[in-house]
């Protein structure tokens, strides 16, 4: 009967008996005093360790369950002890080898494990059997031959000692792994203390932590979300649960890190799993292992970019690949180098830019699904909307952050069946998008409005403030979705802040003020069924006019682009100011090739349209013949200033430039100026005399150029419409919808 | 004189050219390179062959690279830097000079020995006895 234990043997665990590793042991120490004074002592050792692992590790494989001494002994023959294979050594090296080796083994014989692997110079060691914290203090006593109490009172009384301390704890060889190769630990989950699938376990087991401390940070949110219940005192509901406790954020993570944490299924991988404790020094031997293979990938890398090269591809892959080796410095080394770090910097950015986007939209959709019940019907359109979300974005979120971090650890690749059925999957997504997005636009294809007068109290006043009254205060519950400008939330109803203001001029010398209310809905009935249902408060105070901030809409009815727009009509001579808590919300809407939208026009139609545009909240302004001014007197559209004025109607475009006006339509460009001229020209009818076709000619030229100036500076406004319209949309599409506090704090413990 | 001493002393001078010779062919792992020697009758133990290769490298005539493998950490292949080719190249014509030398020496020796082989007979007959 004989005792096995599990050694890490340059990262294999194998397990051994005890007696055999005691053969292997002496084997390493003779090797070590073999090569004490060699050159390369260190790389040889580690080349002849790695080689007796592999050999280990094949006997393993062949069906052996454990390394005996008859192994390696085996294998101790096939390598040669240093006493038979010294001959072939360097006449030189082995004289002196050979004396160093004699000399050591007497002295070696009285001192400790940890002294007698020092040979010819004493190193440095931090001594991990009578460690504290990281056996540096006991390593220098060992060093100095001292009590290991002496540096540690000396540490602690200086103090200054602490980061030095944590840099011997770096960069000093642990005295263990100098007997057996590299540790190394590895991540894996736990199936034997699984509650779903071992993934806090394994994180426990990793860190040496209670698997408790990582499963009540994944949990944190729906802690939070119940103590937030126990105060509001409300009844528990499953649907409101799922909602709110399971953020999107840890239970993404969750998924990602069961596909890409392996199992610990064999003993080797368990004892992998527990290993060590991680400390700094492990790391930093998993962080030079990576580093090797990153050296290894750049070199890889090297050459292939080098094969482009034609003629001297050869000369400079060798060295490229000799970069790390030789440390030559040469303009094409350099070269190389920067081209290596430019290429993974690039790729790096491109990998995290793109995880970040996929990883907002999920996080995104998933904080809007309290919003889910207010555009979507019951029935097909609930169905599908899960579906988009499921298949559609977080199925690729994980899918692709597996794929990456599978690529970056190098585990082994996905089964077929996981990848064709991811693929199906997410085949039905867009499926699902795609029916989704036509049978919820069917929804919004007709628009109707209705219009109202508002009843004003004295019209006659001097000036019309305009502001808003907060919204009602059971809309700003504490929530944790609190998400612009979705925030006005309650269980069943929500505010919508869709209330705009425009100006106009009045024809007489009383203000009036109309209200439109305007909705999408399957057809005109509908849609006017919803405008008026679109319950809206004005309130008069003397100059002062108050009006609701939205309006309220509720699950039976749904959101279906509801609108209310305030039109205040302000005679010339009198003063208007809209409130900046006007300029707070932002319109929420849904947009779409397909869904009808008058209120477009009142974009494109700038200055046909008769309102005013341009003015700012919170200021006042007075309205002019020609427009609002500002009480400096400076007009508050701009574009009014100068003398040239554009109108783009439907199937035409009138430049009015000072007393010329140029008439573009479908039937030519007519031009009228101060002279009273009136000219038509035509491309069919040329009946005017030569002599007044010449003067018409410049003038269409002084025309022609005026009507570019003026096509150019419409098309540069439309650009800048276009923009604010772009940005619009990226709000509404979740750009700046990412940071809420469930998803943060898993996300800062474990990434 | 002990003959395996000599013998392991031959064997010792023609090591690092055989080892280069190996690596030349291509890219190498150590315990490819001790089943290419045993199969060509040539035994040595794997404990040799890692210092000799460490001595080579640090001598810039070989250098290495890391290569993933299936099971394990990365392994390390060898292969001959420019200065080793050149060393080959030297090596290579200092054993042909040497080995024709030899085979000369050796090849007269015994054609001496074939011609004598009838005088000589009963002196060797003799001498044996």
């Amino acid at each position: 009967m004989k005792q096995v234990i599990n050694i890490n043997f340059q990262g294999r665990v194998v397990p051994i008996e005890v007696t055999a590793f005691e053969l292997l042991k002496n084997y390493t120490e003779s090797l070590n005093k073999h090569f004490a004074n060699e050159e390369g002592k260190d790389e040889i050792i580690n080349d002849i360790e790695s080689r007796i692992g592999e050999l280990f590790q094949e006997r393993i494989k062949n069906g052996a369950i454990c390394i005996t001494d008859d192994d390696v002994n085996a294998i101790i023959k096939s390598m040669g002890r240093p006493e038979e294979f010294a001959e072939m050594d360097d006449t030189s090296s082995s004289s002196s080898s050979n004396s160093s080796s004699t000399q050591d083994q007497t002295n070696s014989s009285s001192s400790s494990t940890f002294a007698n692997q020092q040979t010819g110079t004493r190193r440095l060691y931090r001594d991990e059997e009578n460690k504290i914290l990281g056996g540096v203090c006991a390593g220098i006593g060992n060093y100095f031959g001292i009590d290991a109490w002496i540096p540690r009172i000396i540490l602690i009384i200086t103090g200054i000692g602490f980061i030095a301390y944590l840099i011997l704890w770096a960069f000093l060889p642990s005295s263990t792994n100098k007997v057996i190769g590299g540790v190394r630990k590895k991540l894996y989950r736990d199936s034997d203390d699984k509650i779903i699938a071992g993934v806090c376990s394994g994180i426990g087991n990793y860190f040496g932590i209670n698997a408790w401390i990582p499963r009540v940070l994944f949990l944190l949110p729906l802690i939070t979300y119940l103590l937030g219940r126990g105060q509001w005192g409300s009844f528990f509901d499953i649907g409101d649960l799922i909602r709110n406790a399971l953020s999107p954020g840890s239970l993404i993570i969750y998924i990602i890190l069961w596909l890409v944490i392996p199992e610990a299924n064999t003993t080797a991988e368990k004892l992998e799993m527990k290993g060590e404790k991680v400390d700094i020094d492990s790391i930093k031997n998993s962080v030079m292992e990576e580093m090797k293979g990153v050296q290894g990938r750049a070199e890889k890398f090297g050459k292939e970019a080098a094969a482009f090269a034609n003629s001297s591809a050869q000369k400079i892959s060798s060295e490229v690949s000799g970069i790390a080796k030789r440390n030559r410095s040469g303009l094409g080394d350099v070269i190389a180098m920067l081209f290596k770090i430019f290429a993974y910097v690039i790729i790096g950015i491109v990998g995290i830019t793109l995880i970040s986007l996929l990883f907002a939209a999920a996080v995104g959709s998933i904080g809007l699904l309290p919003l889910k019940d207010f555009l979507v019907r019951d029935g097909w359109q609930n169905v599908l909307a899960w579906g988009t979300l499921i298949f559609f974005i977080v199925l690729p979120l994980i899918g692709a952050i597996t794929w990456i971090i599978r690529r970056i650890a190098k585990t082994r690749a996905n089964s077929k069946i996981i990848r064709w059925g991811f693929g199906a999957a997410w085949t039905l997504g867009w499926i699902c998008f795609f029916a989704f997005l036509s049978i919820i636009v069917k929804d919004f294809r007709a628009q109707n409005r209705i219009e109202e007068d508002v009843f004003l109290t004295n019209p006659k006043v001097e000036q019309l403030e305009i502001s808003s009254t907060s919204a009602d205060s059971k809309y700003y519950g504490k929530k944790w979705f609190k998400i612009e400008p979705y925030n006005l939330l309650n269980d069943d109803s929500v505010l919508a802040p869709n209330v705009q203001v425009r100006i106009k001029r009045a024809e007489n010398d009383s203000f009036k003020v109309t209200i439109s209310k305007v909705s999408n809905g399957i057809n005109s009935v509908q849609a006017r069924e919803l405008a008026q249902k679109i319950n809206i408060n004005l309130t008069q105070k003397d100059s002062l006019l108050i009006s609701d901030k939205g309006f309220v809409i509720n699950k039976t009815d749904k959101f279906r682009n509801q609108y209310v727009v305030l039109t205040v009509y302000v005679p010339v001579g009198k003063k208007i100011k809209v409130n900046k808590n006007f300029g707070w919300g932002n319109r929420v809407e849904f947009d779409g090739p397909f869904i009808k939208d008058d209120n477009q026009e009142f974009f494109w139609n700038n200055d046909y349209d008769g309102y005013e545009h341009n003015w700012d909240y919170g200021k006042t302004y007075l309205m002019k013949a020609d427009g609002l001014y500002t009480l400096d007197g400076i007009p508050a559209d701009e574009s009014k200033s100068k003398d040239t004025k554009v109108k783009i109607g439907p199937g035409s475009i009138n430049v009015k430039d000072g007393n010329t006006e140029v008439n573009i339509n479908s039937s030519g460009i007519t031009i009228n100026d101060e002279e009273g001229d009136n000219y038509r020209y035509n491309n069919s009818s040329s009946t005017t005399s030569s002599n007044t076709q010449d003067s018409i000619t410049r003038k269409i030229d002084i025309e022609k150029a005026k009507v570019k100036d003026s096509l150019l500076k419409i098309k540069e406004r439309n650009n800048k419409l276009n923009q604010d319209v772009d940005k619009q949309l990226e709000k509404l599409s979740g750009g700046d919808l990412l940071p809420n506090l469930p998803l943060l704090v898993p996300m800062i413990n474990f990434l | 004189m002990n003959i395996d001493n000599t013998a392991s002393q031959m064997r010792k001078g023609v090591l690092e050219f055989c080892i280069l010779s190996i690596i030349k062919q291509g890219e190498a792992y150590p315990s490819d390179i001790i089943d290419k020697m045993k199969a060509a009758n040539l035994n040595i133990f794997e404990g040799t062959l890692y210092p000799l290769l460490t001595r080579l490298k640090n001598a810039e005539l070989l250098t290495y690279r890391w290569v993933e493998s299936n099971s394990g950490p990365p392994r390390k292949y060898f292969l001959l830097t420019d200065k080793g080719a050149e060393f080959y190249k030297e090596l290579e014509a200092t054993w042909f000079e040497l080995a024709n030398a030899v085979k000369a020496l050796t090849d007269l020796e015994q054609q001496h020995s074939f011609n004598n082989n009838p005088d000589t007979n009963q002196d060797n007959n003799f001498n044996n006895a």
